[in-house]
Parts: C-alpha cells; sequence; structure tokens
C-alpha cells in the first residue's frame, strides 16, 4: 500500500502533465478557452433558474446559486463518473509501457475535472454574494473543503469504475442511466423543500449527493458553515470507496493490462 | 552497486480469455439470460509455456522465434508489465524498454514540448529533462521545426524524435522491441550507432527482432522461441540455424 503511494508521488509530475495537457486541450481548441468553462455552466444555470423559478414559483435572486451549485457539482460528477471509467481504457500507450500505478490515470481524471469544477464555481460564489451579502462570513471557507472533499471520494471511485471499464467497454452507457436515477432522487435541481413538502425526507436525510451539496450550500445560501452529518456522510463516502478500490485493486490491478 | 540479472524460474503466463470474450455488460448479460449471438468458445492462450532461465551481467541476448512464438511477451514479463500465472521473475537493476517509441506524444505541442513530456512520462524530473534537451534537439536534427507543433511533422521526422528523445537515457537492463530501423539512410546511420551505444552502456541487453543482421552483430546468446516454449537457448551462431530449422526455413 505504501510502496504503491509512493509510486503515485514518484510519477507525481507524469499526471500533473496529463491533467494538465487534458485542460490545454479542453481549452485550446476554442477561441474563449479557459472563459467556456466558466460561462457555459453559468449561461445554462441562468436559462434554468429563469424557468425553474417560474415553474415552482420561487425567487431567482436565492434560487439561482442553488441551481448553480447543484449543477457545477453534478457536472463533475457525471464527467468523472462517465469519462472516468475509461481512465485505464484512454491510458492504455502508456499502461502497456511503462509501469506506473494505475491510479495516477484515474488521480489525473479527477484533477483535471476539478480544476474545470473551480472555475465553474467562480461565477457561483459571486452570484451567491451579490444575491445574498447577508450570508458572507467565515463560514465560506467550509464551501472550499468541498474541493479536497471531492477529491478524496471520486478519485477512489473513478479508480474503482476505471478498473470495471476495462473489462466493460459499455460502463459509461450504465453509469449514464444509473445517475440519472439518482439525478431524479437528489436535490440538485430541486429545492429540499420540495421533497420535504411531499413526505420523502429520507431522500435528503439519508442522501450523500444531498449532503455533499451542502459542503457549499450551508455556507453560501444560508451562511452557515456545514454539518457534522455532512462532513461524515462524505467521509462515510470517501472511506467506503478508498477501501473498495484498494480491495479491488489488489485483485485487478496487474491484469487490466490484458483487458486493454 | 546492484549487479543487473534477470532469472526466470519455471515461468509460465496465460491471456486470460475474459479479455477478449463478454467486453461488455449487455454482452454478459445476454450470456446469462440465454439470449444474444452465440460466440465460439475461448479458451485463456498460454503464451509462455514453463521457462526457466537466467541471464548474467555483460550478456546480449537475442529473441528469435515466428510471429506469436512469445517474444513480445516474454520483454513485457521483463519489463514488469505483465502479471505471470505461475513461476518466479527476478529481474535486478534499472529497466528500460523501447517497444513502440512513437508513444505519448501530443500533436497539438511543440517538439521542444513534446521532448519534457517524453521525459516525464520515463519517470524523470522537468529539470533533468531541461537540462538535456539541447543535447536531444541537436540528435532529432529537425531544425526549426522543433518549436512547431507535432502535427506538423511527416511520420519520418515523428520517428526521429522519438527515437531521439526514447534513446537519450539507457538502463542496466536494455529490452528492444524491434526499434532498430527508423527514419530515413542517413538517420538510420546515426540511430544504429545511437542504439550501439546504449547497448554498449546496459549491463543486460534482451532484443527481440526477426532481423538475422542485427542478432548476429549485437548479440552473443540466442533464445529460441516456439509457440510458447523456449525451443533452443545457446550462441548465437547456433541459435540461427535452430530457428530456421524449427520453422521450415531453408538455410541460405
Amino acid at each position: 500500500m505504501r510502496e504503491y503511494f509512493e509510486g503515485i508521488w514518484a510519477a507525481r509530475y507524469f499526471w500533473m502533465h496529463l491533467a494538465l495537457s487534458d485542460l490545454r486541450s479542453r481549452w485550446r481548441r476554442s477561441f474563449f478557452g479557459i472563459l467556456w468553462s466558466i460561462l457555459q455552466p453559468l449561461g445554462t444555470a441562468l436559462l434554468l433558474a429563469a424557468v425553474l423559478a417560474k415553474l415552482f414559483a420561487t425567487n431567482i435572486r436565492s434560487y439561482a446559486p442553488f441551481i448553480i451549485s447543484g449543477m457545477i457539482v453534478w457536472d463533475f460528477v457525471m464527467a468523472v463518473s462517465t469519462g472516468g471509467s475509461l481512465s485505464f481504457v484512454q491510458a492504455d500507450a502508456y499502461i502497456k509501457h511503462y509501469r506506473h500505478p494505475l491510479a495516477i490515470y484515474s488521480l489525473r481524471t479527477a484533477v483535471a475535472n476539478l480544476a474545470v469544477l473551480m472555475l465553474a464555481s467562480l461565477p457561483m460564489f459571486i452570484w451567491a454574494l451579490i444575491a445574498r451579502p447577508d450570508r458572507f462570513g467565515f463560514s465560506w471557507l467550509g464551501a472550499l473543503s468541498i474541493y479536497p472533499m471531492l477529491l478524496l471520494i471520486f478519485w477512489p471511485l473513478i479508480t474503482l469504475l476505471a478498473y470495471a471499464g476495462s473489462r466493460f467497454r459499455d460502463l459509461p452507457n450504465v453509469m449514464m442511466l444509473l445517475l440519472q436515477a439518482v439525478w431524479f432522487v437528489s436535490p440538485v435541481y430541486f429545492e429540499t423543500g420540495m421533497f420535504r413538502r411531499a413526505g420523502l425526507n429520507a431522500l435528503v436525510d439519508y442522501n450523500p449527493v444531498f449532503h455533499l451539496l451542502q459542503l457549499i450550500r450551508a455556507p453560501l445560501l444560508d451562511g452557515r458553515w456545514p454539518s457534522a452529518v455532512d462532513y461524515g456522510f462524505c467521509a462515510g463516502m470517501a472511506i467506503l470507496f478508498t477501501l473498495l478500490a484498494w480491495f479491488v485493486g489488489r485483485k485487478v490491478e496487474k491484469r487490466v493490462i490484458f483487458y486493454l | 552497486m546492484m549487479t543487473s540479472r534477470i532469472r526466470l524460474t519455471k515461468v509460465n503466463l496465460h491471456y486470460p480469455s475474459v479479455a477478449y470474450a463478454h467486453r461488455s455488460l449487455m454482452g454478459l448479460l445476454g450470456q446469462v439470460i440465454g439470449r444474444g449471438p452465440r460466440t465460439p468458445v475461448l479458451k485463456d492462450i498460454h503464451a509462455l509455456k514453463n521457462i526457466s532461465i537466467e541471464i548474467q551481467k555483460g550478456e546480449r541476448v537475442a529473441l528469435l522465434g515466428h510471429n506469436g512464438a512469445g517474444k513480445s511477451t516474454f520483454l513485457k514479463v521483463l519489463a514488469g508489465l505483465y502479471p505471470i500465472s505461475s513461476g518466479q521473475v527476478e529481474v535486478a537493476g534499472s529497466v528500460r524498454c523501447l517497444f513502440d517509441i512513437s508513444l505519448g506524444f501530443e500533436p497539438d505541442a511543440t517538439g521542444r514540448a513534446n521532448i519534457l513530456y517524453r521525459g516525464l512520462l520515463l519517470g524523470l524530473t522537468p529539470r533533468f529533462v531541461r537540462a538535456r534537451e539541447d543535447e536531444i534537439v541537436a540528435f532529432a536534427d529537425l531544425g526549426e521545426f522543433i518549436d512547431y507543433p507535432l502535427s506538423t511533422y511527416s511520420t519520418g521526422m515523428q520517428v526521429r524524435l522519438a527515437f531521439a528523445i526514447s534513446t537519450f537515457i539507457g538502463g542496466d537492463v536494455l529490452l528492444l522491441d524491434e526499434v532498430i530501423g527508423a527514419g530515413d539512410a542517413s538517420f538510420m546511420i546515426k540511430a544504429r550507432a545511437r542504439i550501439g551505444e546504449l547497448i554498449r552502456q546496459s549491463e543486460i541487453l534482451v532484443l527481440a527482432t526477426h532481423d538475422l543482421q542485427t542478432v548476429s552483430s549485437f548479440c552473443d546468446r540466442g533464445l529460441v522461441f516456439h509457440h510458447g516454449e523456449l525451443a533452443f537457448d545457446g550462441p548465437t551462431a547456433q541459435a540461427i540455424p535452430a530457428y530456421h530449422e524449427l520453422n521450415g526455413i531453408p538455410h541460405v
């Protein structure tokens, strides 16, 4: 285990370069480049907020930050779960030639997408500041904790998916379907109040997606720190996925090369 | 300093059949419920059969054999890339493999940037690569193109750059798979000289090739593989006829 992490550390320049090159190729080809990563989610969120605020008869000023926060995090989750399943497949040329720990390739996916998420969250902070300046305070530091938390949760999860994805190439389709189901039963776009009014409290209280989103929503929308329960759920996911990835990896890490 | 050595004891390697059967969850599902197209039953491929061998420091070993005989698989086992099904593999010394040299290029980046990327892939630090950059640029000899994006390169130019990068650092144990023979005639001469230099610096060379000329000029020991088995092990002068005989090639 320790040796494995030493290998990841030793290859740090390599996977950092891979993550950077992912970002470069994402941004280089367009005129707006980096700006697209900021504008695109912002535009979609505003559009959605305008429509949904009317539909659900809520106030757009406070609803928009809710939508943006849900959307950018969900975009991240979608990107890493579908694209991440192919982390090893995509890196097959490297894997077939150099014996780096495979987790560097899932780490690359996680880091690159995290960078995109950070950019995309800029308008969210700004909007929240404009819409609810009274909520600004030290608790906003809590919102920043979502980034390391996402890394801790999704790096092992992507690794797991990538192991499976090298064996079953249609895993991204399956993940898409699964995530759609999760999306419908989670307060990503729909306000938590809607679930509670319908008597679906369990879908909020025991939903890890809800608690994950609370890491940014509690500070930005309510001006308070995320709760211990929120962190508990997140840490629980991180630990669960890490153990699973370690358990599965012990068995299949070396055999992945046969499936590529 | 550690002395380089390779020792394989009763090594078997199977390519698992699952790697080419049911490649999708849908396919697997179809299989389970008994629907979907019937696929022929595929067996595991026994690619290396009970190989025991020892290679000492200073040896120059050639791998001979028909396509699919197990030469590349053997090299990849030595490189630690393939997990073996049984037996033991010990490889002491730093291993450098040259298998597919045009791997890991970024078409949008310049030749110079790609030198850095490739170096990082090999596990080097940015500082080290930059220190050696001029040397690589000089060897690739691409003129001003070194500062152009890779996508503007011809295939030959890419090969030259790839070759210059992959060969600028050697290792104690050098594993080569059919890499001799890159670029145009003038570059070929340089490339051969460079490979020769790498080979001289290395403590152990293992080379898989079909070019018997190369075998006799570089290697003193020949291993002949035949359908995954080690059919002959001895001096190259005898290994080449043995290889011919096994494959029914008339002597020239």
